[in-house]
């Protein structure tokens, strides 16, 4: 099942930057400057640090995993928003 | 023919080499080994997509080894890594992580997650990790290399395991190599392991279901002698002696609940569908409407004028997402997938059994049973004042279906079944066609009056009906898919009799969970206001929903799609998108010989 997590990253480079933030809009959104809110599955968990680490620079860059617990039925509980709004996603499908 | 003959063709088709990592599964379980080898099954979970991920950063760097007279030759110690030799003598292929040699001496050293096991204060490598050592060994020593040591690292706690290759282990291993081939040859799938504790960790647990498949066996193995003499008909000889569980004993539910991806709807007229790295971007007029990831969703369902690109379209392919294409009105033309499953021996079962008359009828009488048990379960929950000589009618026709002698009169007692079900179906409608809430394009024309009326589909001509419509055709989609992704062909069936361009199977499979999905999700749509009356248009003679309103209704049928129910026989709780995969799974067992009768869905 997915947990939602806070991807959180600092980069000490511009063209690294620049791909981190590429590689993480293929598996997660774009939260707020330099955070991305993900759904992971431990799979995706897995393929998305096997990706960033391949891309970083070890001894300078940072990302940080913040693991928020199950996404089902999660709600709003865990994040609060205080200016712009926050919404989760919690519908069984995607209707355009 | 015969699965005599089946299983000669299956052993041919398999290649001459072994790879080592085969031998290694079969030690793991023999079931897992025969998915893999014999049938092409593959599945990941985390611990191969890891072990993949660690493997291909290997991979990458690719050294030869020298022969091993050079080795003696030169005396140096040498690293080569990702190193591939096969065996004529043993008919295996082994790859090699890494091989450290020193003058004539070469050890193979393996890359494993996980952690080894402490014995006597040693270290000490599992067993299917021992004999995946051992085979390296045998192919180093038929290529003149001198091996009589490997090693096991383990990632995660950074720790070499040694393994001597002494003469048991070899002898082991070459016991399990032999076991391992006439497995294949055989042409039978072993059983599935007894409340191992392997099962969890097990990537194709949700193909394999051990649990469940135990549970129907014991369940059919008193039924299952009468019915063979009964009919006395070729069905399949592959069925495997299972050991008896406890009939109390516990179906595990291995697999989650629900599946965690999401289906994608499109429905906006004009929209375009590009992607960009791994999302789909959708644009309406040059404008990016909604960005969706693909490994996120299931399915894309595309209603009406649609485009979507090449790169969009392969990319779905690629991973694995069908796309269901629909007419504006909701007409279900068909899917597009990538490669599909090559396993190829369920087809010809399904092709062998649809010829077999006494089968089929055997298969549509518990269809059909199990689609009134259904209906009539739906009147008694939902029903204001369930009618109690309809109720007692459907249970004489339910009882009926069990045991008619053919496919006609099958046919007729649906149809039968169908009238009295759909008379009194506007008393589980329970909102007025006019729902009282303030309107302001006046009041609508319609109803939900669904009094007198009856299934009309082509067109249909009234609201109750246009929901009916949409709701089986999503529903075919979503078996057709379903068909598909198991390895059937949809649209051979064994009730449903082929007519072009119809998804039989799917259709097949369908009919118990008409009711429980499809109207249940009409009638959840209407009674929780989700759709209302003005929500409907009528062109000439036929009734169809607006955009917004359509756009509802999937929500609605994803809502239903997404409960959770419990199994009748297992007993735990999946939705129904699990389930509708659960029981396509279990129709194969019954094609491939596994079980004995195929255990319809119906709940209580
Ligand atoms: S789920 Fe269990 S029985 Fe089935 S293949 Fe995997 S390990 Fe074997």
């Amino acid at each position: 099942m997915r947990n939602t997590f806070l991807v959180c990253y600092d980069i000490r480079d511009d063209k690294r930057l620049r791909r981190v933030y590429k590689t993480m809009r293929d598996f997660g959104d774009h939260l707020q400057y330099s955070i991305f809110e993900c759904q992971f599955t431990p799979i995706d968990l897995a393929k998305c640090r096997h990706t960033l680490a391949e891309l970083i620079k070890h001894n300078e860059d940072q990302v940080l995993f913040v693991d928020l617990g199950p996404t089902a039925g999660r709600g709003e509980r865990v994040i609060t928003a205080l200016g712009q709004p926050y919404t989760s996603m919690d519908a069984p499908c995607y209707v355009v | 023919m015969n699965a005599g003959a089946a299983s000669e063709s299956s052993a041919d088709a398999l290649p001459d080499y072994l790879p080592a990592r085969m031998l290694n599964e079969f030690v793991y379980c023999p079931r897992l080994f025969y998915y893999e080898w014999v049938e092409g099954v593959f599945a990941q979970n985390r611990e191969t997509v890891e072990g993949g991920l660690r493997h291909a950063k290997l991979d990458a760097k690719h050294d030869d080894l020298p022969t091993s007279d050079e080795l003696q030759a030169s005396g140096e110690a040498i690293h080569s890594r990702s190193i591939t030799l096969s065996s004529d003598a043993y008919g295996l292929i082994a790859k090699m992580d890494l091989v450290e040699a020193e003058g004539g001496l070469v050890t193979p050293v393996d890359y494993k997650r996980g952690t080894p096991r402490v014995a006597d204060g040693k270290l000490v490598a599992w067993d299917t990790d021992r004999t995946q050592l051992a085979v390296q060994a045998l192919v180093l020593r038929d290529n003149g290399y001198q091996c009589d040591e490997g090693v096991i690292y383990y990632v995660t706690t950074k720790q070499r395991a040694r393994v001597a290759i002494d003469e048991t282990l070899v002898s082991q291993t070459l016991d399990a190599l032999r076991q391992a081939r006439e497995t294949a040859e055989s042409g039978r799938i072993p059983p599935p392991l007894v409340d191992s504790p392997k099962c969890p960790r097990c990537s194709l647990v949700g193909i394999c279901l051990p649990d469940e498949t135990q549970a129907c066996s014991t369940l059919d193995s008193s039924e299952q002698l009468s019915q063979r003499t009964l009919f006395d008909i070729d069905l399949p000889h592959r069925a495997v002696a299972y050991a008896r569980v406890d009939s109390d004993s516990e179906v595990r539910r291995l697999l989650p609940a629900r599946d965690d991806l999401r289906p994608l709807y499109l429905n906006t007229q004009g929209l375009r569908v590009g992607k960009s790295g791994n999302v789909l971007k959708v644009q309406e007029k040059d404008k990016t409407i909604q960005e969706v990831r693909i490994g996120e969703i299931c399915q894309l369902s595309l209603f009406g004028n649609i485009q979507l690109s090449t790169q969009a379209l392969q990319a779905l392919c690629e991973n694995e997402v069908p796309i269901a294409y629909f007419s504006m009105g909701g007409w279900f033309y068909g899917t597009t997938s990538g490669l599909g499953v090559k396993n190829i021996y369920l087809r010809r079962e399904q092709f062998r059994l649809a010829d077999v008359p006494g089968f089929c009828l055997r298969l549509a009488r518990a269809l059909v049973a199990g689609k009134i048990r259904n209906q009539r379960t739906m009147l008694q929950r939902n029903h204001v004042e369930p009618p109690d000589s309809a109720l007692k009618m459907m249970k004489c026709m339910q009882e009926e279906a069990e045991w008619t002698d053919s496919i006609d009169s099958l046919l007729g007692i649906e149809g039968n079944a169908a009238r009295i079900y759909f008379q009194h179906f506007a008393g589980m409608i329970k909102v007025d066609g006019e729902d009282g809430s303030p309107t302001t394009n006046g009041p609508s024309p319609f109803n939900f009056d669904f009094v007198n009326r009856n299934r009309n589909r082509r067109p249909p001509r009234d609201p109750v009906n246009a929901l009916l419509s949409l709701a089986y055709s999503v529903l075919a989609k979503d078996l057709t898919i379903v068909c598909h992704s198991v390895g059937f062909d949809p649209f051979l069936g064994f009730y449903h009799q082929p007519r072009f361009g119809r998804a039989a199977l799917a259709l097949d499979l369908l009919e118990p969970f008409r009711p429980l999905i499809a109207d249940s999700a009409v009638l959840s749509a209407i009674n929780t206001r989700m759709i209302t009356t003005r929500d409907f248009v009528q062109v000439g003679p036929s009734v169809s929903l607006k955009p917004e309103g359509r756009k509802s209704f999937f929500r609605a049928y994803e809502q239903r799609m997404d409960t959770l129910v419990t199994h009748p026989i297992f007993g735990y709780r999946v939705n129904y998108r699990r389930m509708l995969e659960i029981q396509a799974r279990l129709l194969a067992r019954v094609l491939t010989g596994e079980l004995g009768t195929y255990p319809v869905f119906t709940t209580r």
